[in-house]
């Protein structure tokens, strides 16, 4: 019998050993996510004894922080609506967004390292004091390219090259973040969505601008600097018709792009074939969720299955099933920019203790390899030719050599989206971005001006 | 001389009542209590060694480590139930020093413990008895039809019933084991006692889970469960019996199921509590935050925010110890309340007869299996039970209940060692 007892105790000290385990599970691995929950009251009284961190722009000017307003604390956006949705609210009733969000427990100061550090705090009456965050935007051209959208609805998305380093991230409409309790309902139930972040969560057809992908595609496969392709002013693909911006004529490939058209890009779409278009994609970050502080909706275009000729030459163009963020075309264009290397973007450079330690210093990746430096030279001669005669002759600046494309993607509310994707100056690329208008008209007519605006103010502060 | 013989003993006391004393002053020091309490804690430390002293005096040779580890838990409970309200804190303690007397009833009454071997169907009779009060003169409390109110005491019944339980079946099982393990017929290839050899118990134990059942305690009926299977086990050594048990569980529990609607909720909630957080799984969320909240430190005595969880200071004053506490203070508990369990089994082994130790492995068996699943269920490893924490949980009729056993354990030690020195 004294057998079977011991059994009995085995079987104990297994459960026992099962408990403790997931009770290391629980307390150890899963602690920052149960304490962060929004479901958590914790935090909320946490929140209230803990001073949460100051985010500042990359020249230090400060973008949000908390003050003590009569005996409470308040949380103040100096710059309001110009950056509410790359900061994001903070509501103790509906949560977070932005960079808020994403970087809560450091500007609580609530990662495991500090969790001991700030009870220890609390215990002697004194309140806690979140982490610091540094970010890569330049409040002056965030400031520029808010103005320039104006009334309209769209996004802005500037970014360094070299880096990766976010300058500017504005979308349109937008909201003042510190009155979002008061203004909650009626900005979730508001038609044109002013709580999504256009730039990482808009989703629009690319229109010509995508025809840089396509034009990667096909200078990667053979040397085209003898290729004609002859324009009528339209192209026919099986029974579909597909119309050009103007009867061309004869062109190469730099005046093809040049003067956008759709005819030659047509005809390279299906040179390469559905198969190497979509590989081509898939490499130029479609169909994948880009790695930034902010959650970046995929880009994606039509499947295998779906790619007939049809379909393959309208996505060629930018159009068809085809649908991208802003922020991913300004990553394309920053890979052109880039020799073929796209950095991954990022926002936040720097995190620091409030005694000015620094936690964390974030240093440039890369994110994809698209192209060899050949490549990316035709690219640019071609996307120059645009800037200097072709259709994005609104983006020149005097003095400086700029690169870019227009699109103006058709849409099904009616007029086209205004966009503009480029980089500035071509010789040592130091900003590279993508401009969209919705529903404005031309993309030369609308939006390579306000890219003009950015690269001006840009290159003349030459931004560091 | 007396007092050398259980000096580990005394030692590890001394550990509980210096826990006390710094619990206290925390407690003091964040205004939750008013002033120190130097009664409560001459009190308790009088009860610890009163009892300690009575055992050297009489020169009971009984395990050493038993009573330290129970009061080391004591101790625990004792501060966390003051911290949470102290008003549940002066009850407690003064179930507990009722607990005391209780246990040192126990241990002087049943000193020849082996006589209670004779009345076994008395107890289960009593027993039965004991259990239907409830449902005929008793009162509902959270959807369980088992306490008895006498004012404004509650007591619960089936708690001592589950001792008297195990006694009955220690000598019952002691006195059929060979015809339990060596009768048996086979059913297809299921090797099964012979029912008219399992008749009688079978009888006792089916009617017992009946009446939880229709109390809805399923909490105190898996532990009856568990602790027959054991103690099957231990008889008999067949495994076969064991498997048999537990598809007839899994059989029960499948029905009770389909038949129970908050059955159906307790396991809805256990399997994905997240999109019920404001509704039914409230309760568990709450515990899964605590414990998170708390990591692997704690968030230090009286800085937490254990209220938040419903019925904390009854089924989920675990998780308020492991907010508090931290990942080193449950792991630390759950340690001790490992260590009861071994110490109780090594009484079992070395028992000298095979009623004593049948007793002891019923008894360790059923602490252990209770241990395992309110905790367990409080971490959602598996669905939550009505059931308490032993000698931590807010409850008189479990503390009392706790307290026999641990007589009964300490009087099987002492008798197997009655001649060591």
């Amino acid at each position: 019998m004294n057998r079977n007892v011991r059994h009995l105790f085995y079987l104990m000290l297994s459960g026992f050993t099962i408990i403790i385990i997931y009770l290391t599970y629980l307390q150890a691995y899963k602690s920052e996510e149960l304490l962060t929950h929004q479901a958590n009251k914790r935090l909320l009284k946490w929140e209230n004894n803990v001073l949460r961190g100051t985010i500042t722009d990359r020249n230090g000017q400060v973008l949000a922080k908390t003050v003590s307003v009569k005996g409470a604390k308040e949380r103040v956006y100096p710059y309001a609506n110009i950056t509410s949705h790359l900061i994001g609210y903070n509501s103790l009733r509906y949560g977070k967004s932005g960079i808020e969000k994403r970087y809560n427990s450091e500007l609580l100061g609530i990662t495991q390292e500090e969790l001991l550090k700030n009870f220890v705090t609390r215990v002697d009456e004194e309140p806690g004091r979140g982490n610091n965050l540094n970010l890569t935007i330049d409040i002056e051209l965030q400031k520029l390219a808010h103005k320039l959208l104006g009334k309209d609805r769209g996004a802005i998305v500037a970014l360094n090259p070299q880096t990766g380093e976010v300058l500017a991230l504005v979308s349109k409409p937008d909201f003042n973040p510190s009155n979002i309790d008061k203004l909650w309902q009626q900005l979730n139930t508001q038609q044109s969505s002013p709580m999504i972040n256009r730039t990482v969560q808009g989703l629009y057809p690319p229109g010509s601008t995508l025809k840089v992908m396509t034009g990667a595609g096909i200078a990667a496969e053979e040397t085209i600097l003898n290729k004609t392709y002859d324009c009528p002013g339209y192209l026919k693909v099986g029974n579909y018709k597909l119309n050009c911006t103007g009867v061309h004529g004869k062109v190469n490939f730099f005046q093809a792009m040049a003067k956008s058209c759709n005819t030659a890009f047509g005809l390279m779409g299906l040179e390469l074939g559905k198969n190497k278009f979509f590989n081509l994609a898939e490499n130029f970050g479609f169909n994948q969720e880009i790695p930034f502080d902010l959650p970046v909706a995929p880009s994606r275009l039509a499947d295998l299955t779906q790619l007939t000729d049809q379909e393959l030459a309208q996505s060629a163009i930018g159009q068809g099933r085809t649908l991208v963020t802003p922020m991913h075309m300004a990553l394309m264009a920053a890979g052109v920019a880039n020799l073929g290397k796209i950095m991954e973007p990022f926002l936040v450079r720097q995190i620091t203790s409030p005694e000015g330690r620094v936690l964390r210093e974030i240093n440039p990746q890369q994110y994809l390899d698209l192209m060899n430096s050949n490549t990316t030279a035709n690219l640019t001669r071609g996307m120059f030719e645009v800037v200097k005669s072709g259709t994005g002759r609104g983006a020149k600046v005097t003095g400086y050599d700029i690169a870019g494309k227009t699109g103006s993607a058709q849409n099904p509310h009616g007029v086209t989206h205004a966009w503009f994707i480029g980089f500035a100056p071509v010789q040592s690329p130091q900003i590279a971005l993508a401009v969209i208008v919705e529903n404005k008209g031309l993309g030369g007519k609308e939006a390579a001006p306000l890219a003009r605006a950015i690269f001006a103010k840009a290159l003349n502060k030459e931004v560091k | 001389m007396l007092l050398a013989t259980r000096g580990k003993e005394r030692e590890l006391i001394f550990y509980s009542i210096l826990f006390l004393l710094a619990g206290f002053l925390i407690l003091q020091q964040a205004g939750i209590i008013s002033s120190f309490p130097v009664v409560h804690i001459a009190v308790i430390s009088i009860a610890f060694l009163g009892t300690h002293g009575l055992m050297a005096y009489k020169r009971n040779n009984s395990d050493s480590y038993l009573l330290a580890l129970v009061f080391m838990l004591l101790s625990m409970g004792l501060i966390f139930l003051y911290r949470l309200n102290p008003l549940y804190g002066e009850k407690q303690l003064t179930w507990m020093v009722l607990g005391f007397i209780v246990l040192w009833f126990t241990i002087f009454a049943t000193k020849e413990y082996d006589k209670l071997y004779k009345y076994k169907y008395l107890y289960i009779i009593l027993g039965l008895l004991a259990l239907l009060t409830p449902i005929l003169f008793g009162k509902v409390v959270g959807g369980a039809k088992s306490w008895l109110a006498f004012g404004s005491i509650k007591f619960q019944p089936a708690e001592l019933v589950k001792i008297f339980i195990v006694i009955f079946l220690a000598s019952f099982l002691e006195e059929r084991k060979e015809l339990l393990t060596f009768g048996t017929r086979k059913f297809k290839f299921l090797t099964l006692p012979d029912p008219k050899y399992l008749g009688p118990l079978l009888f006792m134990w089916g009617l017992t889970l009946v009446i939880l059942l229709f109390q809805r305690d399923l909490g105190t009926a898996l532990i009856f469960f568990g602790t027959f299977l054991a103690m099957l086990y231990a008889a008999t050594g067949r495994l076969s019996f064991v498997l048999t048990g537990l598809a007839l569980f899994v059989l029960g529990a499948y029905a009770c199921y389909l038949q129970f609607s908050h059955v159906q909720t307790r396991v809805i909630i256990w399997l994905n509590p997240w999109p019920y957080i404001e509704g039914k799984s409230y309760q568990i969320i709450q515990s899964l935050f605590a414990l998170g909240s708390g990591g692997t430190y704690g968030s230090g005595l009286a800085l937490g925010y254990p209220n938040f969880i419903p019925a904390v200071h009854t089924d989920f004053i675990f998780s308020a110890i492991g907010e508090e506490m931290g990942l080193l203070g449950s792991v630390a508990i759950m340690l001790i309340y490992l260590l009861i369990v071994y110490r109780g089994y090594k009484i079992a082994l070395q028992a000298k007869d095979t009623f004593s130790s049948l007793l002891a492995t019923g008894l360790t068996s059923m602490f252990a299996i209770q241990t395992l699943i309110i905790v367990g269920g409080v971490i959602k490893l598996i669905p939550l039970t009505g059931v308490t924490l032993p000698f931590i949980s807010y409850g008189g009729s479990s503390l009392l209940a706790n307290f026999i056993m641990l007589g009964l354990l300490i009087n099987i030690s002492h008798k197997d060692r009655e001649n060591y020195e």
